[in-house]
Parts: structure tokens; C-alpha cells; sequence
């Protein structure tokens, strides 16, 4: 049996999407797995909204660019206007609760983990800064893609040396997200 | 114990600077713009803690265009890097390259245009600005990759054949390839190949710096190693000095061609994937062959017998490899994010085998799987 998944992170410039893209695709070859990451972003560095398209697989990958995908991690409303009708039926998404009222999930159709994202990064940092952490975090316990320890090593990788000693913050976020989502 | 090789997680833009210190390069004259910016920031990086390597940056894409003829002249293995905008800037001195034939890389990862268009979207519009840009007639290689392992793997082989044929030679990136994060390997010594240009065996004062031999291309001696080198853009005879002398410009243009020419199957590089049997074959490079790949694969799970020739050489056209498809498909699909660039040159290698269809998409979006896949089943 093949492994396949693919995840698009979408949200406002400057809520870290495409640095939790990386983190994810640091892990995913630290399993030893094919990963592509493809970032779509505008002119502007922060405020605008931007995404990333994840693909990870044990065999060759065909297209880094997915039009329906199977799962989302999704950190604002507009965000989930623009991406739910595409999620194939019977995918996951992880919603950041704290900007996206939850009852807009199509939950006939998808399944939807909720979490207040800016809440758990507010608990341990005192702002929303490690909300894309902990929707990472909730992300791994809904899709079970890879362990969360996997994750937290890839931080190493992923994050810029001289950010090096907000490490173990971020793995407290990662572990927040997850445990929320267990219970969620 | 086999040896493993080192595994990287990186950008198109990254895989380029690897390739290209690889490849022996070691002198980098750039001006920033996105979406190439990344190779001039790593290579910013990489290129001061490498042995005897210079990175400028310059003050305009004229300028690092008149930087890197310079070092090449000088002995050195030469590349910059830029988008639309500054690549329109380069084209005059890609010509003069031409005429001196200077080795070097210009890699132009093409964003939306035209003018400054759409930084951050990707575009394939610069095709054949790339292979006509520059004025008067002149032949050129042009390359393209598809996948991160591919920007490593071109870029080694772009300055192969600019040692190799003395000849400036571009790789056409779109902004999609430079900027997928994807792993990829770099390869040991002895897996790939690296050509330096033939420098003189012959004694200063017998050395005619432009003159003709069987392969067509001059031995080259770096600039201040006792050879005495006139350069020029002006057309000149084999001493490099100018002439009016029809018999002497006939000689040298034609001499400029034919290295080149007479080189093509080694030049023109394809790759098929499921051609052998395809009645529907899909004609695409750059980032536009990846989604076609994937649209063939699920197309044949679909019942239809598709193919795909992915053009790694864009010029010289790889012409036999297309008639070759056009004989024995039904249709030949050319999907790119312009208006109809590399299919013209489809269209007119296949001068009627054949049908040619297009798919073409200029609004700052990639053409998907499913766009083509569509197509493929409704041919």
C-alpha cells in the first residue's frame, strides 16, 4: 500500500503557513518519504493571504500542484472560502476556530477538526505567533501522517538558526495542537 | 558499503547554485529579481567561501551581463540570473556573447508579463524572446527543467555546452520550478560529467584566436596568458580584428551556426514517458511537463493511450523527436502558460502530420493536471 497525501496551508501572510510547509516536508523526508513543496504567495511580505501546496509520497511524485486536495489546514476565513469546495469528499481540514466560526465547516461532507489556534499560541507565548504551529500540531493527530516526534526533530531543520532557541516553545505548540485536537 | 548520496530539501533556485558549483562556476555577476532572486542570495552565500570565486552584484542586468562576458573572457566559468524585465536589459549582450563567443549560463525564470507583469506568478511568455531576443542572426541553446533534481541536472549541463560549443546558453526556468521546495540528490564525482573549454595547445605566436577547425569552435586562452585576443562585436576574421570582407563574414557567421548545428543530437534533449504505444501525446517542459505527467498517467487509467515528450532542449527544437511523435500520434497537445510560443514550433515541424491542439493559459495560474487531462480525453 502506497503512501499518499496532499495538503494545501493556507492563510494571512505572516501567520507562518509556509514555514509550517517546510516543517511538514523537512519531517516527511526525515521519514525517508518523497515531499514537494510549492508556495504561492503575492507581491506583499505580510497581510495578504497566502498558501502552499504539500505533497508527500513514497513514490515518485507527479505534480507538485493539486487542484482538489485531500486534506487543508486552513488559519482564516477567506482561506476557507476560497478552499472547502475543493477538499474532496471525505477529506480532512483543520480550522483555526479562532478566526473561522466552525458551523462553516461542511461537515456532511468533510471532516473537520477544530482548534483555537491563536488561543494555544496565546497560552504560551502571550500572541497568535505559534497559532501555525499548533494547527500543525492538530493537522498530525487528525491525519496521522507521521508521528508528532517526527515533526518535532524537523524543527530543527526548518526553522532559521537564529531562531534556533524558540524551538521548545514551538514543540509545546506543536504538542498543544495535537492534544486539542485529540480531545476535539 | 554502498555510499549514500547527500540529500537536500530545496528550492529550484537552490538546485541551480548547486549545479552550478558543480559545474566548475566561479564567478557570479547578478542584479536581484524575483522570481531568481533566491540563486543570487545563495550564490551571494556560497560563492565568497569557495576557493578563488567572486560574486558581484552589479548595479543594473546590463551591467552583470558586461561583468560575466568580462570573466569569461578571463578564464572564468561564468552565470546570472533574472526574470522578464531584466532579462529584456541582457539582450544585447547575449549578441555580443554570441559574437565572441563567450561561455556563460543566463538563467531567466519566467514571471507574467509583459513588462513587470506578475512578479510572483508564474509565466512561460520569454520562449522565444529567448531564442530571438537578441538582434541579428545568431543560433543559441536554450534549455528548461521541470522538477528541482532537473534545475541541478540542466544547469550542469548548460554550462557543458557553453564550454563545450562557446556559446552563451539560457535556462528557462518558470516560477513554479524555481520555487517548488522538493528533495533532491546531489550526485557523487563520478556521475556526472564536467567540460571545460579547450584552451590553445599551439604557441602564442601561431595562435589565430577565431580560426575554423572541424569542430568549428576555437580553442579559447583566458585573457593575459600570453595569447593575444582581439575582441570585438563587430564581425572579424580569424585574428578577431573587423572586416568588411565578404568572403571573411560569410566564413565566420556561418562558422558560428555550424558549431552548433552539427552538434544537434547531442544538443536536443527529450525525455518520453509512455510514448511508445500513445495515440495522444502531450508536448510540454517546464513546470506545465510535471502536470502533464501526472494528467497521462490518469488519463491511461482512464482508458486513453496518452504520452508525453518533454522537451528539456527548447532550441534547437528538438525536431526529430517531435515528427517522430507527429507521425505516429493522432493528436499532439501543447499545453504552456502563453499564448501559443513552443506550439508554433510544433506546428511548424509538423507541417500537417497531424493534429495540433493547445492548451494555453495567461492568467498567472499553472496549467493543472486536470485542465490537460480534460483535454486528453476529449480528443
Amino acid at each position: 500500500m502506497s503512501l499518499y497525501q496532499d495538503v494545501i496551508i493556507s492563510g494571512f501572510g505572516g501567520q507562518g503557513v509556509m514555514l509550517i510547509g517546510k516543517l511538514l516536508g523537512y519531517s516527511a523526508i526525515g521519514q525517508g518519504l518523497n515531499v514537494t513543496y510549492m508556495p504561492v504567495y503575492g507581491p506583499e511580505m505580510r497581510g495578504g493571504t497566502a498558501n502552499c501546496t504539500i505533497v508527500i509520497s513514497d513514490d515518485d511524485i507527479g505534480s507538485p500542484i493539486i487542484h482538489s486536495p485531500v486534506s487543508l489546514i486552513i488559519m482564516n476565513r477567506p482561506s476557507l472560502d476560497k478552499f472547502q469546495p475543493r477538499l474532496q469528499d471525505g477529506g480532512v481540514q483543520v480550522l483555526n476556530s479562532s478566526q473561522i466560526d466552525p458551523d462553516l465547516a461542511e461537515k456532511d461532507r468533510v471532516k473537520t477538526v477544530s482548534v483555537p489556534a491563536d488561543e494555544l499560541s496565546n497560552e504560551i507565548l502571550g500572541s497568535a505567533r505559534l497559532a501555525n504551529m499548533a494547527a500543525l500540531g492538530a493537522y498530525i493527530q487528525a491525519t496521522q501522517v507521521m508521528p508528532l516526534e517526527t515533526v518535532i526533530k524537523g524543527l530543527e531543520k526548518a526553522v532559521p538558526a537564529h531562531y534556533a532557541n524558540m524551538i521548545p516553545k514551538n514543540t509545546q505548540a506543536l504538542q498543544a495542537g495535537y492534544d486539542a485536537a485529540e480531545k476535539a | 558499503m554502498k555510499k549514500k548520496r547527500t540529500q537536500l530539501f530545496a528550492l529550484g533556485n537552490e538546485a541551480v547554485v548547486e549545479g552550478a558549483l558543480l559545474a566548475g562556476c566561479t564567478f557570479f555577476a547578478g542584479y536581484p529579481i524575483t522570481p531568481s532572486s533566491e540563486i543570487m542570495e545563495v550564490m551571494a552565500q556560497r560563492l565568497p567561501m569557495e576557493e578563488d570565486s567572486v560574486f558581484i552584484q552589479m548595479e543594473d542586468e546590463i551591467a552583470s551581463m558586461g561583468a560575466i562576458i568580462g570573466a569569461s573572457l578571463a578564464g572564468r566559468k561564468v552565470m546570472t540570473a533574472t526574470s522578464g524585465p531584466g532579462f529584456s536589459l541582457m539582450q544585447e549582450l547575449i549578441g555580443y556573447g554570441c559574437m565572441v563567443e563567450a561561455p556563460m549560463v543566463i538563467v531567466n525564470v519566467m514571471r507574467g508579463g509583459p513588462s513587470t507583469g506578475l512578479p510572483t506568478s508564474p509565466a512561460q511568455g520569454d520562449v522565444q524572446m529567448a531564442r530571438w531576443g537578441t538582434h541579428g542572426d545568431h543560433p543559441i541553446i536554450v534549455l528548461s527543467a521541470s522538477t528541482v533534481q532537473q534545475c541541478l541536472d540542466m544547469t550542469i549541463t548548460a554550462f557543458n555546452f557553453a564550454e563545450k560549443y562557446r556559446t552563451p546558453v539560457i535556462l528557462l526556468l518558470d516560477e513554479v520550478t524555481a520555487h517548488t521546495r522538493e528533495r533532491f540528490e546531489l550526485p557523487f564525482a563520478e556521475e556526472y560529467e564536467v567540460f571545460s573549454r579547450i584552451t590553445p595547445s599551439v604557441p602564442p605566436e601561431w595562435f589565430h584566436p577565431f580560426q575554423d577547425s572541424l569542430r568549428g569552435v576555437p580553442p579559447m586562452p583566458p585573457l593575459g596568458a600570453g595569447y593575444r585576443v582581439h575582441v570585438t562585436g563587430l564581425t572579424h576574421d580569424e585574428m578577431g580584428f573587423p572586416t568588411q570582407r565578404p568572403e571573411e563574414i560569410e566564413e565566420a557567421i556561418s562558422r558560428l551556426f555550424r558549431k552548433i548545428d552539427q552538434f544537434y543530437p547531442d544538443i536536443m534533449m527529450v525525455e518520453e514517458y509512455k510514448t511508445e504505444d500513445a495515440e495522444v501525446a502531450v508536448i510540454a517542459y517546464g513546470s506545465v511537463a510535471r502536470s502533464a505527467h501526472h494528467a497521462v498517467d490518469r488519463a491511461r487509467e482512464e482508458g486513453v493511450k496518452a504520452g508525453l515528450l518533454e522537451l528539456k532542449t527548447l532550441f534547437p527544437f528538438p525536431r526529430p523527436q517531435v515528427v517522430k511523435l507527429a507521425r505516429r500520434c493522432k493528436c499532439l497537445l501543447v499545453p504552456e502558460m502563453n499564448m501559443g510560443q513552443m506550439s508554433r514550433e510544433v506546428k511548424r515541424v509538423n507541417n500537417g502530420i497531424t493534429r495540433v491542439r493547445t492548451i494555453n493559459r495567461v492568467d498567472g495560474r499553472i496549467i493543472t493536471p486536470t485542465q490537460i487531462l480534460k483535454n486528453l480525453t476529449q480528443i
